[in-house]
Formats: C-alpha cells, sequence, structure tokens
C-alpha cells in the first residue's frame, strides 16, 4: 500500500514535471544575436550616465577621500 | 485530463504498449495481492510514459533553443570598444561586526548601508561617515538575509531563526528596536534571501526549505508561494519595476528560475551551472540576469532568447563567486569571490577588466549604491567596504632602461597619472603608489 502511495507521488511529481517543461518549450524566443544587440544598445545609451564606467568629478563624488591638509 | 493526454499519446505513437482499460478493470476482480501487483505494475508504466514524454520534451526545448543560438554575445560586441584595465580603490572600510558579513543591502538614499553578522547582528551604517545608526541584536545567529525597505524607515532581516522579520527604524538612536520587530515570514528551514518588492508592504523570502514566498508585511499573511527548485533556494532578486512583476530566483539545484508573482507558476527556467547558484541579478533593463555560482563562474542569461549568452570566467579563477551585481548601465559586471578578491567583468567582451584586493577573508556579498557611484562589499574578515574606481590604466611606454606607467583619472577634475621605474615592478608595490597618490 504504501509503495503505490509511493509510486502515486512519484506520478504526480512526474506530471508537474511534464506539464512544466510544455509550458516551458511553449514560449516564444528572439533570436540570440537580437537579444546581444538589445543588449549592447542598453549599454551605449546609459554609458555616459554610469559613474563607476566614466567616473565622476572627485568634487561631485561622495566617497572622495578625506585628506587632512598637508603642509607645503 | 493529463491521464486522457499521454493515453492519446500512447495510442497515437506506441501501438505496442497499448492496453485497453476494460481488460485491465476484468483482470483486477481476482484476490487483492495480484490486484496490487497490477495496479503497481499500472503506475509503474504510467510513471515510465510520464519520464519519456519529459525527456521528449527536454530534448525538444534543447533544440528549439539552440535553433535561434546564431551567435554568441562577445561576437556581436567585437565592434564595441574595449573598456581597458581598471584600478579601483577602497574609499571607506566599516568597521564593527564581531564575526562575518553574510549579508548587505543599500537604502534608496544612496548612503546608509544595513548589514547583518553571523554573531546575529544587524547594523544600520551611514557610509559616507562611516557611524553607525542603529543597531538590533536578533535571537539566532547567522543572520543570511537583510534587506532595505524603499521607504528607508524599515529593514529586514531572518536567518537560522527561518523567520524574516521588519524592524521600523526610529530617528530615536535610544528607542529599543527589538520592541518594535515585526514577524513576517514563516519558513520552514533557514531563510537565505529577502527582498521588499516596490513598497514597504509585501516583502519577497526565499529559503533552504526550497521554496519562495510572497508576504503581506502588515497581517503576516502568506500571498504566493513558489515551488519548483529541487533543493535550498540560495538568492533572489525582483525584475527592475518597469518591466513587470517577475523575479529570479538561484538554488542549490544549479537552476535558475524565472517566476510570475501573480500566478506563483515558473515561466522560464537555466540550467547551465555545475553548481549551487549563490546569487541571481537582473540586468539594468530587465530583458536578462547574471548569476554567480561555486562552479567559480558568473553567466549572463538572456530572458528573450531563453538562453545563456556569455560566461564569465578564467582558468586562473577557481574559487566560487558569492555574489554578483551590475553596473548603472549594465556594461560591468561585479563578483565576490571566494578567494577574497572582486573581479570586475565586461559583460559585452567577457573579459575581466580589474581586480580588487583588500579583503582578508572571502567577500560574501556586493552590491552597487542606487545612483551607481560606489559599489560596497561585506566578508567574511568582518568588515565592509565602499570601493570605486580611480585609475584607468593606459598603457606602458619604454625608454632606454626606463618604464612609465600612464593612468587617466577616472574623476576627470584629477590630474593624470605617470609612474616611472627601472625596471618592470610588481603590480602590489604598482598598487600602492597609485594609492598614494590618489
Amino acid at each position: 500500500m504504501s509503495s503505490k502511495a509511493h509510486s502515486s507521488n512519484n506520478i504526480a511529481n512526474a506530471r508537474r514535471t511534464v506539464q512544466q517543461l510544455r509550458i516551458e518549450a511553449s514560449i516564444e524566443r528572439i533570436k540570440v544575436s537580437k537579444a546581444c544587440a538589445d543588449l549592447m544598445s542598453y549599454c551605449s545609451e546609459h554609458a555616459r550616465s554610469d559613474p563607476l564606467l566614466m567616473g565622476i568629478p572627485a568634487s561631485d563624488n561622495p566617497f572622495k577621500d578625506k585628506k587632512p591638509c598637508t603642509i607645503l | 485530463m493529463f491521464y486522457l493526454d499521454f493515453l492519446i499519446v500512447i495510442l497515437c505513437f506506441k501501438p505496442f504498449r497499448c492496453r485497453s482499460l476494460p481488460a485491465q478493470r476484468k483482470y483486477m476482480r481476482s484476490p487483492l495481492i495480484p490486484e496490487m501487483a497490477t495496479q503497481e505494475v499500472q503506475l509503474n508504466e504510467t510513471l515510465a510514459h510520464l519520464k519519456t514524454e519529459s525527456e521528449t520534451l527536454k530534448s525538444k526545448l534543447e533544440e528549439e533553443r539552440a535553433k535561434l543560438h546564431d551567435v554568441e554575445l562577445h561576437q556581436v560586441a567585437e565592434k564595441v570598444e574595449g573598456l581597458g584595465q581598471f584600478v579601483m580603490k577602497t574609499r571607506r572600510t566599516l568597521k564593527g561586526h564581531g564575526n562575518k558579513v553574510l549579508c548587505m543591502d543599500w537604502c534608496k538614499d544612496k548612503r546608509r548601508i544595513v548589514s547583518s553578522s553571523q554573531d546575529g547582528k544587524v547594523i544600520v551604517w551611514d557610509a559616507f561617515t562611516t557611524n553607525k545608526e542603529h543597531a538590533v541584536t536578533m535571537p539566532c545567529t547567522w543572520v543570511m538575509a537583510c534587506a532595505y525597505a524603499p521607504s528607508g524607515c524599515a529593514v529586514a532581516c531572518g536567518g537560522l531563526d527561518n523567520k524574516c522579520s521588519v524592524y521600523p527604524l526610529s530617528l530615536d538612536k535610544n528607542e529599543n528596536l527589538a520592541a518594535k520587530k515585526k514577524s513576517v515570514a514563516m519558513h520552514t528551514n533557514y531563510l537565505s534571501a529577502c527582498s521588499f518588492t516596490n513598497s514597504d508592504m509585501q516583502i519577497l523570502t526565499s529559503s533552504g526549505d526550497g521554496t519562495c514566498a510572497l508576504w503581506d508585511v502588515e497581517s503576516g499573511q502568506l500571498l504566493q508561494s513558489f515551488h519548483g527548485h529541487a533543493a535550498d533556494v540560495l538568492c533572489l532578486d525582483l525584475a527592475p519595476s518597469e518591466t513587470g512583476n517577475t523575479f529570479v530566483s538561484g538554488g542549490c539545484d544549479k537552476k535558475a528560475n524565472v517566476w510570475d508573482m501573480r500566478s506563483g507558476q515558473c515561466i522560464q527556467s537555466f540550467e547551465t551551472h555545475e553548481s549551487d547558484i549563490n546569487s541571481v541579478r537582473y540586468y539594468p533593463s530587465g530583458d536578462a540576469f547574471a548569476s554567480g555560482s561555486d562552479d567559480a563562474t558568473c553567466r549572463l542569461y538572456d530572458l528573450r532568447a531563453d538562453r545563456e549568452v556569455a560566461i564569465y570566467s578564467k582558468e586562473s579563477i577557481i574559487f566560487g563567486v558569492s555574489s554578483v551585481d551590475f553596473s548603472l548601465s549594465g556594461r560591468l559586471l561585479f563578483g565576490g569571490y571566494n578567494d577574497y578578491t572582486i573581479n570586475v567583468w565586461d559583460v559585452l567582451k567577457g573579459t575581466r577588466v580589474s581586480i580588487l584586493f583588500g579583503h582578508e577573508n572571502r567577500v560574501s556579498t556586493l552590491r552597487v549604491s542606487p545612483d551607481g557611484t560606489a559599489f560596497s562589499t561585506g566578508s567574511w574578515d568582518h568588515t565592509l567596504r565602499v570601493c570605486d574606481d580611480c585609475y584607468f590604466f593606459i598603457g606602458i611606454k619604454y625608454n632606454q632602461n626606463l618604464c612609465t606607467f600612464n593612468f587617466t583619472p577616472c574623476a576627470p577634475d584629477k590630474p593624470p597619472l605617470s609612474l616611472t621605474a627601472t625596471h618592470l615592478p610588481k603590480y602590489s608595490n604598482l598598487k600602492k603608489h597609485i594609492y598614494r597618490s590618489t
């Protein structure tokens, strides 16, 4: 009896897997070349406003070092 | 309904296995033990058919994905200008935790940070001044997850207590935060990650019990649960608000799953990593996400192409990645590694553009600040560091027996840097010179 319950559990899991795979197999996909082109255009559009990529003036940088004044 | 589906499959495609039901039923009227045996044979056959269909669907999925795989990302990116090498520098070190820092998050004000540690403490810092603003002691150790509320008025945290609790932050420093604690999420195993959604009202959690869940903060009610991972879920990230109600999760089953928050359905699944996925992060446009794994690689998956489009790895990097995050434009991918370093990758070209040393133990958590001016890392060495870039390396000029290293500053209002040496210095000595002059 317990092995039957075990088997029906396995079946339930297997059915869920099959159902999930059906959903995943049916989604619409685009070509990798198109997807990559979109990623690239996003990067170039936003590159100018990316402080870690372009750098920001030290005067605007909230994390610039607080250095003691040097006496020359 | 499903039973009927695969029955049709059998009848149409596997006639030699077909058995009509009425004949079965007649056989089943015999004594009990043979009846059970027959039913078991029946169940095993059902299982076998389901498994076959599952395998067929899996190979169909691979076929469909492969059909659209016409090019690699780095090939498309050949025409893009290269980035060169960056020199990064630690600007702030936050000291105060008594044990390993496990998780951190930035506040939307781009200034405050919440961090949680193995010693059970959750601390809110002002990253500009390095002052501690709040500290809470949790009733458990190993606080593996913490998150800042979008309003900046509360933090959520949890870990080995299997719960996610929300603490409202008070302006009164003397007030006992623990008194106002609100228990929101309840899992049956440790809490691995948590994140507020677009408001302070809902929290998304992931757990060692293999599930993710969406909770209402006020009532503590479970709004939606997400089942599908076959092992502990270690990380999650919400899609940028413009792209809709989805989130991605990564787990010990080496899978990264994309979920619909409203239906609880897993809509896409990716399984190319060779070990546990420790961190997932959406690309800023929401069309892709990156993952970091114990297999020492970071990978980029595009959601519309439904496949992995890039791997960020080097033969010399053999330690696992604990956390990943993108810079604001998505061009840079930061990875915190178990070999105590941070590697920065050019997302498009797949090359490494910087390596940052400094932590004295593994890097456990890493986040770029909301305005992209800096990134913060937390480590098992009990500290957090806030870093940004200070120089771009332009090149080396040789003149007789001298070599000159030229750097251009990332900050346009700083002067360029030239270091001259009579022989090629060790990289570590070179960096000491650079840091002294910034």
